[in-house]
């Protein structure tokens, strides 16, 4: 044997070695903290934990907007050999094109593709079933539930697939509900299966509690969507409230939908407070109470409206008939137009227009739902001439039906204008009252005394000779005004001679109001006026409410039983 | 006068890193075999056996006079070239990754590659002491005629090279690049060791550079091959595997993540138990103790190659060397690939990695190694002692350390 060369080869595989010894230094000493920190990012994955979003409860702790934990399915187009395959051993169990999910798995550089969110148990198992893994996997996650349904779904609102809100209290607390989500780091393998995981740090949504009371939102719901159907209207609101405190108790809209089953967008806007109208009649309590408390007029005070007609500014404002001469109170009573046209010139624009403004038109309530408008009311200075009396009678003026409510609360608790509020509690996950919404005074409108002389007056619309006998409740005494206005026709610009909003509100019972309601029916068909289309409707609620409420029989004095 | 005793410190050295291989087989593979074969013992419970079948061979050849493998070189080779034909018998050869490597061996499967490099050192260093011609030429001493017939092209160099070339034939077919370079390697060395003239090797550039460019028109090898020089560069593709293999060398840094608690065997790390077992002792033992690895092979280079230098006889020197550097340079080479050194391709670390055939091989090769120290010439003593048959001493404690 050569020994040089033995000496030669050996050197070399001894430097080799040396070179292997000065590289391990390099890499597992000098390049050692980015290496591991390389490694790491590849090791730990951080996800986020969606915290469980809050609860929205009723008055009574009852559940309306609940979550559920579903799985989503996820594919890993870098595992996949044949998406066309996989596509189509998917597509029949989601229900989903073959074409689009084999495109959606053939990009095989991803390592993460939604197929389907939020799926049911039964196709999670029919899926798992077939052991897909790794090629497809599930994630879980909360899907919001409506255990109600469609119950007060315009107050409610709803979530996106993300689970953020996008309507309704669901949107405008969605800071409140949402909670903090938190972050895990989850150990992996190179297969991208979780092996361990830290402690997540998400906080719990806090939960609210509504005004709203369940059953009364049911009550109300049913009677409105039965009046719309049943005069086969566009349709239409009901908001009842406690008029003392400015609680919204229930809030109903028609038409109506589904908040996990949408469609038509159109029909998720909040009526009530989004879309406005010409009050008509029910406006006329507004010039009632500032013509009273400015003490320009008494109630016995005489109106001559025996012509049935009367002239301002060049427009002719007619009574539906010839009603003769009547006192202020039978002008309201019989909603004569003549009458008020001319209490309205008695007191003056200026002043009629504080009260408007003061009864809360013009501005917005508040009420914590989304999309509210405050209307449109004209500054006396842009009146025209026969603007007066467009006014009087509740034209020229648009408003909201919450806003028309709101109004009447006030002259039926003393004359108070109220913050209505529809979220009355915050509540911590533990369930600790983190924030508490108390009643909030606007401020006084009107004296007390005003306020009762009001509501006799309004007490006799609902009485024989009234217009609104039809809004009679059993055993309470109601105060009330119906309203019939017309639309204006898109096409024309003009007041339209076939469709109207027939509106009724008023308080129940009338001398210690419990409940204040305003039902508005958009364009009924056959019947129209207020009296006959909205105030049945009144009347029914307010009857069914009244026996949920255990409030007793002003004549009797009995409380009447909820049977059944 | 009583013959040294075998050499303590390579055996030492190999159980030393068996043990250690055991422990990272068991590492690597707990989680890989409870995913797909249900007991985490799986390949735990096959590696103990490989374990205790190369000690039988280490024992076996290491009490055998390596001498006797002179007889065996021509039947270790042939048997060696045959049993590499097999691997393309169909239901005797099992293929893998689009490579038939392996055949079927009942309860597990033979690398046959892994015996034809223990069969090339065995028969060139048998071949480079055959004195052909010896006897036609009267007064040629066998000594001259052994340098004359090594040093002539064609006995010394072209005959064989072309055993050399007919192994390699069979492995680039499978293909087996890994153990067709280090076969060629370990061939060219012992020709080099054998004395064959320089200018030969150099004329081998010619042919085999064309060769190479050859073999590396495969896009796909050429890519493997240029990766390692910036792995980064395509981390998810080309150069994923040495960068996984980096990750971890870089995420043990020091002291390691611990035995068992390495996270690149979690399927970042291809073959953790085999290809790149080495990755993975960095990952979890750490600079300090990976640092021993490589200690203990250098330590086997260099007790190999004092012992080629201190027996007497041509056959045994070559022998010696030719195992230690069969195992010094797979060792080196895995190394190299894990640290990004060399291009990437699969070999395992001897005595360390799991596979049945490189361990047995590897221990084997280690028991001739150590019947060679066995021929030792006492320090000092210049004297040839051709006659190793002689009695053992009869004394008690070398007797017993004999054991």
């Amino acid at each position: 044997m050569n020994s040089r060369r033995a000496v030669f080869l050996v050197t070399l595989v001894a430097l080799g070695f040396l070179t292997v010894v000065l590289r391990l230094v390099d890499l597992m000493i000098l390049e050692h903290d980015w290496l591991s920190q390389r490694a790491y990012r590849q090791h730990v994955r951080s996800e986020t934990v969606a915290a469980p979003r809050g609860t929205i409860y009723d008055a009574r702790m009852r559940e309306l907007a609940v979550n559920r934990r579903v799985q989503s399915v996820f594919g890993v187009p870098k595992e996949i050999r044949n998406p066309g395959q996989m596509a189509g051993r998917l597509s029949r169990v989601l229900g989903l094109k073959k074409t689009a999910l084999a495109e959606r798995l053939s990009d095989r550089d991803k390592g993460f593709v939604w197929l389907a969110r939020k799926v049911d148990e039964d196709t999670v198992r029919a899926i798992q079933a077939m052991n897909l893994a790794p090629e497809i996997g599930f994630v879980p996650e909360t899907k919001r539930t409506y255990p109600k349904g469609r119950l007060a779904s315009h107050v409610i609102g709803f979530v996106d697939i993300d689970n953020r809100g996008t309507e309704g209290i669901e949107r405008i607390f969605e800071d409140v509900l949402r909670g903090e989500s938190g972050r895990v780091m989850k150990g992996r393998d190179a297969l991208g299966q979780a092996l361990s995981s830290g402690e997540d740090n998400a906080q719990t949504g806090h939960d609210l509690v509504l005004t709203l009371d369940e059953d009364l939102q049911y009550i109300v719901e049913d009677a409105l969507n039965e009046a719309v159907e049943h005069h086969r209207a566009r349709g239409g609101v009901s908001v009842m409230m406690d008029p003392y405190t400015g609680r919204v108790l229930a809030m109903a809209v028609n038409p109506t939908f589904s908040p996990e089953h949408r469609a038509r967008p159109e029909n998720w806007r909040n009526r009530a407070v989004t879309d406005v109208y010409e009050p008509g009649s029910t406006f006329k309590a507004i010039l009632a109470a500032a013509a009273l408390e400015e003490k320009r007029v008494r109630v016995s005070d005489r109106f001559d409206c025996s012509e049935g007609v009367i002239e301002v500014g060049g427009r002719r404002i007619h009574d539906h008939k010839r009603l003769g001469v009547l006192t202020f109170e039978e002008v309201v009573q019989k909603s004569s137009n003549v009458g008020m046209v001319k209490v309205a010139q008695i007191l003056g624009s200026e002043t009629y227009f504080r009260y408007i403004t003061a009864f809360g038109f013009g501005e917005k309530t508040g009420l914590t739902v989304s999309g509210e408008v405050k209307g449109l009311l004209k500054a006396p200075k842009n009146w025209s001439g026969s603007s007066i009396g467009a006014m009087a009678v509740g034209y020229e003026v648009a408003v909201t039906p919450i806003q028309v409510l709101n109004a009447y609360a006030a002259i039926a608790n003393g004359g108070v204008l109220m913050r209505p509020y529809i979220v009355s509690d915050v509540l911590d996950s533990e369930g600790r009252v983190v924030k508490r919404f108390e009643p909030e005074a606007v401020r006084r409108v009107i004296s007390e005394r005003t306020s009762r002389i009001l509501t006799e007056i309004l007490e006799t619309v609902v009485q024989d000779g009234g217009t609104a006998v039809n809004a009679s409740v059993l055993g309470n005494r109601v105060a009330g005004k119906t309203g019939t206005s017309r639309k204006i026709d898109r096409q024309t610009g003009r007041y339209s001679r076939t469709r109207y909003y027939s509106s009724f509100v008023g308080y129940v019972p009338s001398q210690n109001p419990k409940l204040a309601m305003i039902v508005v029916i958009d364009e009924p068909k056959g019947s129209i006026y207020g009296g006959e289309v909205a105030a049945p409707v009144f009347r029914k609620i307010a009857e069914h409410a009244l026996i949920y409420l255990n409030i007793p029989r002003e004549d009797t004095g009995h409380v009447v039983l909820v049977s059944g | 006068m009583k013959l040294p005793e075998f050499d303590r410190g390579i055996l030492l050295s190999a159980v030393i890193l068996v043990a250690t291989g055991i422990f990272m087989v068991y590492s690597a593979t707990a989680v890989m075999a409870m995913r797909s074969e249900g007991g985490d013992f799986t390949f735990l419970a096959r590696h103990l056996v490989s374990v205790g079948v190369g000690l039988l061979a280490l024992l076996v050849f290491m009490f055998m006079d390596y001498r006797h493998l002179r007889k065996l070189s021509i039947v270790l080779l042939v048997g060696a070239f045959a049993l590499l034909l097999l691997v393309f018998v169909p239901g005797l050869g099992v293929s893998a990754n689009g490579a038939r490597r392996w055949i079927r061996m009942w309860p597990s499967t033979f690398q046959p590659s892994e015996l034809a490099k223990l069969a090339v050192v065995v028969f060139m260093a048998d071949y480079a002491c055959r004195p052909f011609g010896a006897r036609a030429t009267p007064g040629m001493n066998a000594a001259h005629a052994i340098r004359r017939k090594m040093e002539h092209p064609v006995t010394g160099f072209l005959i064989p090279l072309g055993v050399l070339f007919l192994i390699q034939g069979v492995l680039i077919v499978q293909p087996d690049f890994g153990a067709f370079m280090s076969i060629g390697i370990l061939g060219m060395s012992m020709l080099f060791l054998a004395g064959v003239r320089l200018k030969y090797f150099l004329m081998l550039l010619p042919v085999g550079v064309p060769l190479m460019v050859y073999l590396l028109q495969a896009p796909y090898r050429l890519r493997r091959v240029t990766a390692f020089l910036d792995p980064w560069k395509d981390a998810h593709g080309s150069g994923y595997q040495l960068v996984q293999s980096l990750l971890s060398f870089g995420n043990g840094g020091l002291f390691g993540t611990g035995l068992g608690e390495g996270r690149q065997k979690l399927f970042f790390l291809p073959e953790p138990h085999t290809d790149f077992i080495f990755s993975m002792i960095g990952e979890e033992l750490g600079f300090v103790r990976v640092l021993p690895v490589v200690v203990l092979f250098f330590y086997i280079l260099y007790r190999g190659y004092r012992i080629s230098g201190q027996v007497p006889d041509p056959f045994g020197q070559l022998l010696a060397l030719g195992v230690t550097l069969m195992l010094a340079v797979q060792a080196l080479f895995h190394m190299a690939v894990t640290t990004g050194l060399l291009p990437t391709k699969g070999l395992p670390l001897p005595f360390v990695s799991y596979g049945g055939s490189s361990l047995l091989v590897s221990l084997a090769a280690t028991g001739i190694l150590l019947s060679v120290s066995r021929h030792r010439e006492s320090l000092g003593a210049a004297v040839r002692r051709p006659d190793f048959r002689r009695p053992r001493p009869r004394d008690h404690r070398a007797g017993y350390k004999n054991l």
